[in-house]
This record gives structure tokens, sequence and C-alpha cells, in this order.
């Protein structure tokens, strides 16, 4: 198996139209997260006691070991593309494992986040901090279902590494690695968004 | 990636300790720091600026390095830049927006 990628018949855009696709879909993702950042910021400002309040109730200490989390299972997928493109089956498999069980260890510590939420009546419809539990919830939520979206194919890819001759398809994961670092991506603004800046 | 790029694996790593860094001291500036007002800005605008560009920071050098837009073909990057940076503007434009009418 070759892991160079004939591109002769991308003779314009000399990107794989999957990878080319990929970043159209993560713009379209883009604008989908920027409506609720911009709906945040603005009910942010025009409540903003109520919402420091709501951010008091989080656990930043949790979202930042979930950063460093998503942000180590960044790097393994990283590399686990960089060793299925030198063919190095073994340590592609050992760093897709390891960004799956990033996925994982975040899901779990977002399960963590959100049963102490639920014991202190904190979500959206109770009296106090509606409002950005309602945000809270939605944002990291979809993030949430981001992470499993992402976990899915990781799951498939690693599953047919195991076939006769290692994963085939350099390239799927490579595109399949945009989109987990976009996940990334997303947390980096929401972990501050969210828990940290309410001067 | 149809061509070889060298040895990206120190690039690699760099990014992730960049990265870990740069989160303890997104923390740092917003639980430890209170900004004080500078020029016409206020103090706690300041601290919400700080947060964003360490954000934008970040962001930056995961598309570039992790997600090879170093390495890619250099068209790639307008159709990633553009609609970022208009995300920014979006953030930017409407805190300072609201700031200005409900603090004013």
């Amino acid at each position: 198996m070759s892991s160079a990628l004939n591109l002769s018949h991308e003779p314009v855009t000399k990107i794989a139209s999957g990878k080319l696709s990929m970043w159209a879909f993560l713009a379209s993702e883009l604008m989908f997260f920027s409506g609720f950042f911009g709906a945040f910021i603005v009910l942010r400002n025009s409540n903003y006691e109520v919402f420091k309040a709501g951010s008091e109730q989080l656990s930043w200490v949790l979202a930042l070991v979930n950063t460093f989390i998503l942000i180590g299972s960044s790097l393994t997928m990283a590399l686990a593309i960089y060793h299925l493109e030198r063919q190095n089956t073994k340590l592609f498999r050992a760093f897709m494992g390891l960004s799956i069980l990033g996925g994982f260890g975040f899901l779990i510590v977002k399960y963590f986040e959100y049963s102490a939420k639920y014991h202190h009546h904190l979500f959206p419809g109770q009296e106090e901090h509606t409002i950005f539990f309602s945000f809270y919830f939605l944002m990291t939520g979809f993030h949430a279902m981001h992470v499993i979206g992402g976990m899915i194919p990781m799951a498939y890819m690693l599953f047919r590494s195991y076939g006769k001759g290692g994963y085939p398809y350099p390239v799927k994961v490579e595109t399949l690695g945009l989109y987990w670092h976009f996940v990334d991506l997303m947390w980096i603004f929401i972990f501050p968004a969210l828990y940290l800046i309410f001067p | 990636m149809s061509h070889d790029h060298g040895n990206v694996l120190p690039s690699y790593l760099k990014v992730f300790f960049t990265l870990m860094a740069l989160t303890l001291l997104t923390v740092a500036a917003a639980k430890l720091v209170h900004f004080p007002d500078i020029a016409f800005i206020p103090g706690y605008v300041v601290n919400i600026v700080v947060g964003l560009a360490i954000a934008v920071v970040k962001v930056t050098a995961v598309m570039y390095i992790f997600m090879h837009l170093k390495f890619d073909n250099p068209m790639l990057r307008f159709f990633v830049y553009v609609p970022v940076f208009l995300f920014f503007v979006l953030s930017f434009a409407l805190n300072f927006l609201e700031k200005w009418t409900y603090h004013h």
C-alpha cells in the first residue's frame, strides 16, 4: 500500500476533494456555533449578574482537566495520521486508541459535571440561573455530541486496521482528523466563554 | 498529503506544549488578574479581550500545524481564514456594542 495520495485528478485545488469538503463542512459548523456564541454574548451582557452567578456554580477545574484531555487527544490524532502515512500500523493503532480513550475521558468528566449540576438543581426551568444553564447545556451538550460523533468513525478505523494490510486510506483518517481538531477548537472557545471570563 | 514535509513531530510537540501553557495562562488571566483601565477601555473589557486573544493564538496554532494548513495548498488558507475571521469579528463586535449599550 502506498501512502502517497495521487492528486493528479485534482489539478486545480491540489487538495483531496474529501478534505476540501470537510473544510466546507467545518465552516458551516463554525456558523452553527456562531449562532450560540452570538446569542450567548448578547444575553450575557444584558443579564450579566445572572450569568456571572451561574458561571460561579460551574467547576472550572473539571473543565480545565477536560481541556487538557482534548488537547492531548488532538496530539495523539495528529500522531496517528503521521504513523499511518508511514505505514506504521502498530503505532497508528496505539495513537488512534489513545485518541478514542481521550474522547471517553472527556465524556466521563462531562458526566460527573452534568450529574453534579443535576443534583444541585442547576438546569433550565429552575428558579435560579435558568438562562445561563440553558446556554451551558446547549453549548456543552452539542459539543459533547460532536465528540461522540467523532469517536464512532475513529473506532471503525481502528477496527478496520486489524484487518489485512492495516487501514488502507490515510487521507480518510486525515479528513476525520480535521473534524477531531475542530471539536478541540470549539472547546478552546467554550471553556473561557462559559467557565472563566466573568471579570 | 502527497509530499513529504520533513519531520513534523517536533512541531507537533511544540504546539501541544504551547496549547497546555496557554490554557494555564487563560485560567490565570481570568481568575487571578484584574486588569486596570487602559485609556477609554474599562478593565473588565481588557479581561475579555485578553481571554479571546489567547484563544485566537491557540486556534491558529492548531489549524496551522495539527490541521496541516502549513503544508497544504495555500489557497485552502483563504477558505479557512475568512470564516474564522468573521467569527472573531462577530464575537468582538457583539461584546463591544453590548458593553457600550448597557454599561455607559
